[in-house]
């Protein structure tokens, strides 16, 4: 799911930066460090959208850098149990196959997949049905829910499954080419 | 407060025993102390004791654990290892206090009351344990358990929403789907071993883990029938637990009484049995603090929001008459003597019944009933002419302004009441009111450094008035 929230994140910026541009520099800096970091709690932060407010900075002892407290608004993707995403198969194998929705990685389980798809090996490693009408391989999209998600500090990995109404290959490339 | 607890009241509904012991029997059947890796011989073992305990507390309610013990003829190590699982379990609550002397008294005079006579005299002084079940969490702990297992039944059968399991045969160490990014190999397209490097195979559901893997559709269509037997096995076995949670579903759950509440309702209904106790809590002196109190169940606040005027009026009831203070009383009002100060015997024997005072809190004046209506009238009227007065003496600033603030007062409080009693003839004169308001307002401003705050909080005042004037 996708939240519009105010994050805060004390920058460290290097005197060099220092003048008319400041505040140019502050932003695209933590542009560059935040977006595409995973926290736990957040989940991915997609983008950031504004600037809040700049704090006062704080002259470190000892070097000449900079702390400014900034306050900045983002959108960040945080996967749910129950959630519902579409995501690219990346990889199938005989255990099952991995997706990917954005930056969050999810793995489906062979159990998970339904009993008339047989995983058929190969150098396109593929599940199908047994009259073939559905494929799931690398680069089709899949419908998924997610059945459990795994939340470090830095990372989120999810399982799906694609056993339920609704849910499975929702557009082939390969089969339209 | 409800003064008088009977002592039926407790006394534990025949439902909830036999929940109790249905419980009992369906899950703590096959529970022991002792764990599975200390076997021992078959003289220590357990197994069944936890059934036994739980049947005996449903015979009684607080209970030391010795006790319970001597009566159960086991071990109090035992006993006390059983009822911390069941507190675990949410099954009973337990209570740990110091004991003194007295204390100990005073549960065996509980007991005595209690259980007719026989209750032990020897005491020590040590750390001693109560327990009692409680019923409540009884119910809501059986039916989160009934849920469960239908749940993780339910799931296994439709294969769904369970994260899939990975054992290493080598070295016994368990994976699941979480952990999938990190054990997929370049090599080939299995699952291996972090530690070892094995190739990880796929565990079975737990409870259908005879049957192993090794693929097939035979295999598969096998184990759903055994779980579909397995969940119809649940649902018949535990049938008549279901059916008892459905029956006291809507029964009043028996009351849950804090040791202390116990031990005192109990000495009391002894009390009221006519046998005098020595032992008796509220007789012995210092038993919970110096001063003996008769213990008058436990407290209830209950809240009437139909009622509330009644309640208001029984809050202020003494103080109803109050007595002008002479700085309020002007040249010209007309008071009652009751307001000068004089009269205060009457006052004070008319108490309630009598006109509440003008100058009471919004409260008071809130319930104001006819009388005082006429009163109110008179008052208005004084305060008028002593307005116009004040402005005719305007040049006297500081007067004026302490004329101010002392009638603003008593002007929100007729005027709150007005609005109680709806008096629409009143409505005019108050608006006539305002506006003079406005106009003075400014001159006690002009004319006296100090008062700024005090003109300005009265105009407030009036403008709240007036806003809620044309609300209603």
């Amino acid at each position: 799911m996708f939240f519009h929230i105010v994050l805060e994140r004390n920058m460290q910026l290097h005197p060099r930066f220092f003048g008319r541009n400041l505040r140019e520099n502050l932003v695209s800096k933590l542009m560059k460090d935040v977006e595409g970091t995973c926290s736990g709690r957040h989940g991915f932060v997609v983008a950031i959208t504004g600037i809040e407010s700049v704090g006062k900075g704080l002259i470190r002892d000892g070097t000449g850098f900079v702390t400014f407290p900034v306050k900045y608004q983002c959108v960040v993707f945080r996967p749910f149990k129950g959630e519902i995403l579409e995501a690219v198969v990346t990889l199938v194998n005989k255990m099952g196959f991995f997706a990917e929705a954005g930056p969050v990685q999810i793995f489906v389980s062979k159990h998970l997949i339904p009993d008339d798809m047989e995983f058929q090996a190969g150098d396109m490693p593929h599940y199908t049905t047994s009259d073939g009408s559905v494929k799931i391989q690398k680069e089709c999209e899949v419908r998924l829910k997610i059945i459990g998600t795994r939340v470090d500090a830095t990372e989120i990995f999810c399982v799906g499954t694609i056993k339920d109404d609704f849910l499975g290959v929702i557009n082939d490339p390969a089969s339209t080419a | 407060m409800e003064i008088s607890v009977p002592v039926q009241k407790t006394v534990v509904l025949e439902p909830f025993i036999k929940l109790v012991k249905l419980v009992a029997r369906v899950f703590y059947d096959n529970y022991t102390t002792v764990s599975d890796n200390q076997q021992k011989s078959a003289r220590s073992d357990s197994r069944g004791t936890a059934v036994v305990v739980l049947d005996a507390l449903t015979r009684r309610q607080w209970v030391r654990e010795e006790d319970l013990a001597k009566d159960l003829r086991s071990n109090a190590k035992q006993l006390r290892k059983i009822l911390r699982y069941f507190e675990e379990q949410k099954l009973v609550m337990r209570v740990h206090r110091k004991e003194t002397a007295k204390r100990a008294k005073m549960y065996s005079a509980a007991v005595a009351a209690t259980t007719d006579g026989r209750a032990e005299d020897k005491v020590n002084f040590h750390t001693h344990s109560y327990c009692c079940l409680d019923y409540q969490q009884i119910y809501d702990m059986v039916r989160c358990k009934l849920d469960r297992i239908k749940k993780k039944l339910k799931d296994e059968l439709e294969d769904k929403n369970t994260v899939q399991e990975y054992g290493c045969p080598n070295c016994q160490r368990k994976y699941n789907a979480l952990d999938a990014l990190r054990l997929i190999s370049m090599e080939d397209d299995s699952f291996h071993c972090e530690n070892c490097n094995g190739e990880l195979v796929v565990e079975c559901n737990k409870l259908t883990s005879e049957e192993v893997v090794d693929g097939g559709d035979n295999a598969k269509r096998r184990q759903r029938e055994k779980l579909k037997v397995l969940l119809q096995n649940v649902e018949d076995r535990l049938g008549p637990l279901m059916d008892q949670i459905n029956r006291v579903k809507d029964l009043p759950f028996p009351g849950v009484e804090s040791l202390h509440a116990w031990e005192a309702r109990a000495a009391m209904a002894a009390r009221a049995n006519g046998d005098l106790n020595p032992n008796d809590p509220s007789r012995t002196q210092g038993g919970y603090g110096s001063t003996p109190m008769p213990f008058l169940g436990e407290t209830k606040v209950e809240v009437n929001l139909g009622e509330g005027k009644e309640d208001v009026k029984s809050e202020g009831g003494d103080s109803s008459q109050k007595i002008l203070p002479p700085w309020m009383i002007k040249e010209g009002m007309k008071l009652t003597e009751e307001q000068r100060g004089e009269m205060r015997q009457e006052a004070k024997v008319d108490g309630v019944s009598g006109g509440a005072s003008k100058l009471s809190d919004d409260k008071k004046s809130a319930m104001g009933n006819g009388d005082d209506k006429d009163l109110k009238d008179e008052y208005l009227k004084a305060y008028y002419a002593a307005l116009l007065k004040q402005q005719e003496v305007a040049e006297k600033p500081t007067q004026q302004e302490s004329a101010g603030v002392s009638t603003s007062d008593s002007l929100l409080a007729t005027t709150s009441s007005d609005r109680q009693v709806g008096m629409k003839s009143k409505r005019e004169e108050e608006d006539e009111e305002d506006v003079e308001w406005e106009e003075e307002a400014p001159v006690a401003a002009n004319g006296d450094y100090k008062v700024d705050l005090n003109v300005e909080a009265n105009e407030e005042e009036e403008e709240e008035d007036d806003v809620e004037w044309e609300e209603g």
